[in-house]
């Protein structure tokens, strides 16, 4: 990481940005995200605008152990992980070629370093040196390019990595093109693809992303044949109960020495009242989310609170397919008769920014900046009248607690206002999920992503795989195809200027806020910084 | 009454069959498979990699033949995929498939492996169901005591003021369902906001704690206190009381008022061993059929008390494996179930012939 970039090595694109930075154009996690994912290093980016790095914890104290309140699921091929909890977990043994850190840049960790060329369609990818497995294989180019081929497997039911990376999948077999990834030498992979893609890097750092071992089975439970390249191995992974990392016995971490001995997820549901009782008992040292009015609690609980504001979300969208949202003039109105001012105080406790109905946040290096948008209650019954559906009965669906439900009766609440014959009706986790697509109206949580077209390519475009609204705009389509290829942030904010405009008129999503996320811990503990994507990385962990 | 107890177990037997074959088309519905392959796969799965989940992992065909699978009379499903890599019923992932038994259900002892939990059923289960057996235990030691002696002084004067208060408390507490009890005593002694907790912080009494008692029964896992056991315990205790004492109530007038009694009294024997040594045995057999009843309905009690307190025993278990419909160990708890049922009903009419020389079974 240390590593000096000569002027020359240095990225056109990079030099653009450090020009931008220097006229205030860009904020300095923006410039941080744009370079980095260009292949420049974190400590490079830092240095090209004049700034130190981070300081690394120095020598962070070894020993110790920490508790952490967090849903234990089951762990599962990392491939098909649906949950950062998941990933949480076998974080301690499976590591990534890249990480996202939460001052938004990327990392290098399995690999040295990376690099795209001007149009974003080959990247040259370089291998860490000196990372071995836990069981004493040295980790290799080959390792990748076995990985790369798990991960574009499409015949895998729910591969969530296949979708993403479309530019190295050969369509006919659905499996990697020959020749998309090319093992140089030893320490060299190349990944030649058929378009260019600028997400490459953010999704080589997604928690489903983690690179498994050569003996590890499609399918199987990576807890039942823990080798891996990290710290950490599984003692005890109890679902549902309670899953123990300890430190990997024989084995020398490339990173050197993880700071704590053991890190113990507990179980403790879902139920945010508990952890006040938890925190107050001493059961836990750290908590993975404190949401909503809790957070106010725990502050006045002699806890260190860690804040980070994000592109996390919630939209509350409408679904073509039913024959109550197909028409868009009825969408737009329902759109423009909730404000989400209201929907942020009632639903969030005002712990977040308003959205634009565009699923576009700041902290993106795209994020256009589009006229506001009239908020137009009155309007909603004309529409409804107009379509034919003054009298008919609207559902909105939520999950049945915490802050998805406030938000969603916030919305509910200002449609029936408006004059919506509207209910609003709950459901319990392992039944919403279950059909989270098809519900012809109801609100669904995004996680944060790194660049804002990997959120709306992946839900808005008409071949998306989380699309849920049933949006097919072919114009929309063709932009996002376009907007992928750009490497540079401002040339594709003038494709998001339009792609915004071209969600916010279609109507199909209520996109009212986006959330600052919040956890406790019990002071003494240094290194628990909250992440974006709710990722824990043990190896920042430390007694203070 | 050998063949008393032989035919009891082989109702038990069948009852255990019927249910498990119910439970079995349930679970096995199609929408209950999209549920588990969505959870097992990945929640974001298409409909079409639903369908191919479902029948890669042996979830197609005749239900009866799956059945048959799961009780050792139909050979386990095999699915060898594109790849070459196979994956079956009698062996794990990654495990030779030609070394494997053809066979793996129940006769064979193999209770399956449940989706959820990732583990063997019969492990995960005995250690949900020891879990609930301290549960139920400590239930027992403060609900049987208590409603015996509730019922009984209230019971040997009828209409006395002890009687009517008594039995006020014995209504209020089993008219009050679990779900209500539980957060009220919750309410009460475990949030550092409301209720006593506050007030006993004040004066230092509950130093270094912050409530009287803990709201989440976790940590009971581990290792049983009473300030982590008390209220999931009480909360449970305090229905069955009510009930129980109600029982024992109605017994001990019934006999207070019999011939022997009244002939005892004017012997001039004293009240107090009239009550203890004339009327408590016979009082007793209602209430002795009561308590036994009780180890099925606790069985269901702790559905609601162990997801309110978040303790991972049976009634927890059962409520994870409905809503993420793990048919293997669904299927385990309904056997348990029927189990004992069946086990505290036998033990009861057996208890029954010592209790009352009247009775005799055939």
């Amino acid at each position: 990481m240390k590593d000096m970039i000569h002027e020359a090595e240095v990225h056109s694109a990079a030099k653009m940005y450090v020009a931008e930075y220097a006229e205030g154009k860009l904020s300095r996690r923006e410039f941080l995200t744009r370079t980095t994912a260009l292949g420049v290093s974190a400590a490079a980016a830092y240095g090209l605008i004049g700034l130190p790095a981070p300081a690394q914890a120095q020598e962070a104290k070894v020993g110790g152990k920490i508790r952490v309140a967090m849903e234990v699921k089951g762990t599962k091929d990392p491939r098909l992980a649906d949950w950062p909890q998941i990933a949480n977990i076998y974080r301690g043994w499976l590591e990534y070629l890249i990480q996202y850190n939460n001052d938004g840049s990327f990392e290098g960790r399995l690999l040295e370093s990376w690099e795209a060329n001007a149009d974003a369609t080959q990247y040259t990818l370089k291998v860490r040196q000196g990372v071995t497995w836990n069981n004493g294989e040295p980790f290799t180019a080959d390792d990748v390019v076995r990985n790369f081929a798990r991960w574009t497997d499409g015949n895998v039911e729910g591969n969530a990595m296949a979708s993403r990376f479309t530019g190295l999948v050969d369509e006919a077999t659905k499996t990697m093109r020959e020749g998309a990834v090319v093992k140089l030498d030893d320490s060299t992979v190349q990944l030649n693809l058929t378009a260019s893609d600028i997400a490459i890097v953010a999704n080589l750092s997604d928690y489903p992303a983690a690179v498994v071992h050569s003996s590890f089975q499609d399918g199987q439970d990576p807890a039942s044949n823990p080798i891996g390249t990290g710290p950490y191995i599984p003692q005890e992974v109890s679902v549902g109960q309670k899953a123990v990392l300890v430190r990997a016995p024989n084995h020398t971490w490339w990173g050197g020495t993880a700071p704590l001995d053991e890190i113990t997820y507990v179980d403790f549901g879902t139920d945010p009242a508990a952890m006040v009782a938890l925190f107050s008992s001493d059961e836990v040292d750290a908590n993975y989310e404190s949401v909503g009015e809790f957070i106010d609690i725990l502050d006045g609980m002699e806890l260190v609170k860690e804040e980070l504001t994000t592109a996390s979300t919630i939209v509350v969208r409408m679904n073509s397919s039913s024959d109550l949202y197909k028409d868009k003039a009825v969408r737009s109105a329902v759109q423009l008769a909730v404000d989400p001012n209201v929907v942020l105080e009632l639903g969030y406790n005002n712990l977040g920014k308003t959205g634009e109905n565009h699923h576009a946040f700041p902290i993106h290096p795209e994020y256009p900046t589009l006229p506001a948008q009239t908020i137009n209650p009155a309007g909603l019954m004309p529409a409804l009248e107009a379509a034919g559906l003054k009298d008919a009965q609207f559902e909105v669906i939520s999950l049945d607690d915490g802050w998805e439900a406030a938000t969603t009766a916030a919305v509910q609440a200002q449609l029936k206002d408006a004059g919506m014959n509207i209910k609003h009706t709950v459901m319990p986790g392992s039944t919403f999920w279950n059909d989270w697509q098809k519900y012809p109206f109801s609100s669904t949580t995004w996680n944060h992503r790194p660049l804002a077209v990997q959120n709306m390519s992946l839900a808005y475009t008409s071949t998306g795989s989380w699309n849920e609204t049933a949006m097919a705009n072919p114009e929309f389509d063709a932009l996002m195809a376009k907007a992928l290829s750009l490497a540079d942030a401002d040339q594709r904010r003038e494709l998001m200027v339009q792609m915004c405009t071209i969600l916010q008129d279609e109507g199909y999503i209520i996109n009212p806020f986006s959330r600052s996320l919040f956890s406790h811990h019990k002071d003494g503990y240094a290194g628990l910084e909250h992440h974006p994507a709710f990722e824990h990385h043990h190896y920042k962990w430390s007694m203070a | 009454m050998g063949l008393f107890v032989l035919r009891r177990l082989g109702v038990m037997l069948l009852t255990a069959i019927a249910l498990t074959f119910v439970v079995f088309y349930l679970t096995n519905l199609q929408p209950n498979l999209e549920k588990l392959a969505r959870t097992e796969g990945s929640v974001r799965m298409t409909e079409e990699a639903v369908q191919d989940w479902i029948a890669q992992n042996g979830h197609s065909g005749s239900v009866f033949l799956r059945y048959g699978q799961w009780l050792g009379v139909v050979p386990g499903w095999t699915y060898t995929d594109e790849k070459g890599q196979m994956r079956g019923r009698c062996f794990a992932i990654g495990q030779d498939a030609a070394a494997a038994p053809d066979y793996c259900g129940l006769l064979q002892g193999n209770w399956g492996f449940s989706t959820f939990f990732k583990t063997p059923v019969m492990a995960s289960l005995g250690d949900k169901l020891a879990a609930t057996g301290w549960l139920m235990l400590a239930v027992m030691l403060v609900m049987v005591p208590t409603s015996l002696i509730l019922g009984v002084l209230s019971g040997m004067r009828e209409g006395s003021a002890t009687d009517r208060t008594l039995s006020t408390f014995s209504i209020a507490s089993t008219a009050t369902p679990e779900y209500v009890s539980g957060v009220v005593l919750v309410a009460l002694f475990a949030t550092a906001a409301t209720g006593i907790s506050p007030i006993l912080a004040e004066y230092g009494l509950i130093e270094p704690k912050k409530t009287l008692f803990l709201a989440s029964a976790t940590s009971a896992m581990d290792d049983i206190t009473f300030w982590n056991f008390t209220l999931p315990v009480m909360t449970i205790a305090l229905y069955g009381i009510g009930y129980i004492a109600r029982m024992t109530r109605a017994s001990m007038t019934e006999v207070m008022t019999q011939q022997y009694i009244r002939t005892a009294r004017l012997k001039g024997v004293p009240f107090r061993t009239v009550v203890m040594r004339h009327a408590l045995r016979n009082a007793l057999i209602a209430p002795f059929t009561v308590i036994m009843l009780q180890f099925p309905w606790l069985l269901n009690g702790v559905v609601i008390v162990e997801s309110l307190f978040n303790y991972k025993g049976f009634g927890w278990t059962l409520v994870q494996a409905a809503s993420n419909n793990d048919i293997p160990l669904l299927l385990a708890c309904s056997v348990v179930a029927v189990v004992v049922v069946l086990l505290t009903q036998l033990i009861s009419d057996i208890g029954y012939v010592f209790l009352n020389p009247r009775i005799r079974l055939a």
